[in-house]
This record gives C-alpha cells, sequence and structure tokens, in this order.
C-alpha cells in the first residue's frame, strides 16, 4: 500500500486555493485506500513534516507552500526543506513541490540526495485570480484554469501512472486551457491571463527518474 | 552582441509588456511565488515592470516568452 504524504499550508490567500484545490487530493488518495497523512494549516511546519517523514517515510510527498529556487516552505513560510540543510528528507521519494521555482536548484539536490523524482516548477508558478470571485476558489472561473492542470498532474500520480504521462498530460491541459484563454470571448479579460499560464507550462518538470510511479 | 544593445533590447521588451499591460483591465489579479501570497492588479503589475523588480523581470520574462511562442504557432488548439 503506497504512503502518501500531503502538506498543506493555508496562510495567506494564495495558499488558501492551493489548499483548496488539493483537498480532493487528499480524499482520492484515501479513497484509493493508500496510507496518507495530511497535515495541514499549523501542522505544515518543519518538525512534523520531518518527523512523520522519518516514522512514516512516504512514497509520496505532496509539498504545497511557497518556495524558491533553493527551498520550499510550510506554515508561516517556515522553510521544511532546502538545498543546503536537508535535500535528504525526501530521499526514496517521489515529491511534487507545489511552489514556487524549487525545481530549480532544490529539485537537483534532492536527486542527488536519493530522491526517486522531484515534480515542480523552474519558474515562479503564477496563479491568476477571477476578480469577481471575492477571492472564493469554488467560484473562480480563471484560477480553475491555472489549478486544474496541477490537480490532473497528482491525481495520475496517486493511481499509479508513470511521473513522465502525468507531467505530459498535466502540460497538455495547460496547453488548452492557454488557447482557451487566448481564444474565447465568456470573459473580456481571459486572454490577459494567458501568458502567466504558459509560463507555467514551460516551468514544470520532473528531474530524477520520470519513468518512476507509485506502487 | 555589445552591452549597450543588450540593454536597449530590454528596454524594448520591458516598453511592449508596459503597453500590453495597460491593454488589461484594472482589476485582473495575478499572484506569484514573490508576491508573498499576495495578487497584484493591472497597475501593480506595471509598477513592477516599471520599477525592474524581481517579479518586473519574471513578468517580461514570461510575457515575452508567450509571445515568442504565439509567433512561432506554439500556442495551438489542445
Amino acid at each position: 500500500m503506497p504512503r502518501v504524504l500531503f502538506s498543506r499550508p493555508m496562510h495567506d490567500v494564495t495558499l488558501g486555493y492551493l489548499h483548496y484545490y488539493s483537498k480532493e487530493l487528499v480524499k482520492l488518495s484515501k479513497d484509493l485506500n493508500h496510507s496518507t497523512v495530511n497535515k495541514e494549516y499549523t501542522e505544515a511546519n518543519r518538525k512534523v513534516i520531518e518527523k512523520v517523514i522519518s516514522k512514516f517515510k512516504p512514497d509520496l510527498i505532496m509539498l504545497n507552500g511557497h518556495g524558491s529556487p533553493e527551498v520550499v516552505c510550510g506554515h508561516n513560510n517556515e522553510i521544511i526543506v532546502s538545498s543546503r540543510d536537508n535535500p535528504k528528507l525526501l530521499k526514496d521519494a517521489i515529491t511534487y513541490s507545489f511552489s514556487c521555482s524549487s525545481a530549480l536548484v532544490l529539485g537537483e539536490k534532492a536527486v542527488e540526495n536519493g530522491a526517486i523524482c522531484f515534480i515542480g516548477y523552474e519558474f515562479d508558478f503564477a496563479l491568476g485570480k477571477d476578480p469577481d470571485s471575492e477571492s472564493t476558489p469554488s467560484k473562480d472561473k480563471i484560477a480553475k484554469l491555472f489549478m486544474e492542470p496541477s490537480n490532473l498532474l497528482f491525481k495520475n500520480i496517486l493511481e499509479g501512472c508513470p511521473i513522465k504521462y502525468a507531467v505530459e498530460k498535466a502540460k497538455e491541459m495547460m496547453n488548452k486551457n492557454v488557447w482557451y484563454l487566448n481564444t474565447t470571448n465568456a470573459f473580456p479579460e481571459a486572454i490577459h491571463y494567458a501568458p502567466y499560464l504558459y509560463g507555467n507550462y514551460l516551468g514544470l518538470v520532473a528531474k530524477g527518474n520520470d519513468n518512476a510511479s507509485v506502487k | 552582441m555589445s552591452k549597450e544593445r543588450d540593454e536597449e533590447i530590454k528596454e524594448i521588451e520591458k516598453q511592449i509588456i508596459i503597453e500590453r499591460l495597460r491593454q488589461a483591465p484594472a482589476n485582473m489579479k495575478i499572484s506569484f511565488g514573490m508576491s508573498d501570497g499576495k495578487f497584484l492588479d493591472r497597475d501593480e503589475l506595471i509598477h513592477q515592470v516599471v520599477e525592474d523588480t524581481i517579479i518586473g523581470q519574471k513578468i517580461v520574462k514570461v510575457q515575452m516568452a508567450y509571445l515568442k511562442a504565439l509567433k512561432n504557432n506554439l500556442v495551438v488548439e489542445g
């Protein structure tokens, strides 16, 4: 039975969107009978996540949070994994870092230190928001176009698809959504969001063994 | 290419992107990692580009990549 760990901070509006969208991934993981640990809100901190990883030894990790080329953060932007301090934390696991640009340095370092695969972004992940949604993720038709490819990526991994396939499918959806934003007349501002989603498309990468899957 | 020419191109790209951003609705909202979880509206995006901040540079980079992709027919119907 695969072991899956989620780290889901929610201390600002952007992370609120990531938290909302990843809720269905936690549910899917449980529905698939994967052994699932969900650390959210204040529990998405370094001490807790390090402890869970050392005892639970997850095969698959999803880290939501702010990031930089060298780090991924948790609650209140506390650094959870850093290329300098603890890249070994992700050893023997597949990690999806849903954060900005952490694939650039941390991704490389994690793989050098035994991670099976590190999926993440080489640029800042951009998120568009519908100004009429009142920051309610469920009502936000723009954010949906940015968030759904990420969810598709992780759903496919949870269901046992090879990472390469999951990344490919996520990129296909991003490309489709960019095309939609570029051509739709449904809302006039759509076209102005397209470049940022295209940036996410360009930035999504998998470092390490992308033929790996969760069994 | 000379440093002066690089600077000139960089400045032209900035001006192109500022003009593009001015066409967007004032209430559009984008969040980047470096925006500390805050969503930036059109005028804030323009400000970042004008001031040549890290976010501004990111905006120019992404917008230029997108324009090049459009020119090269890389944005296609899925």
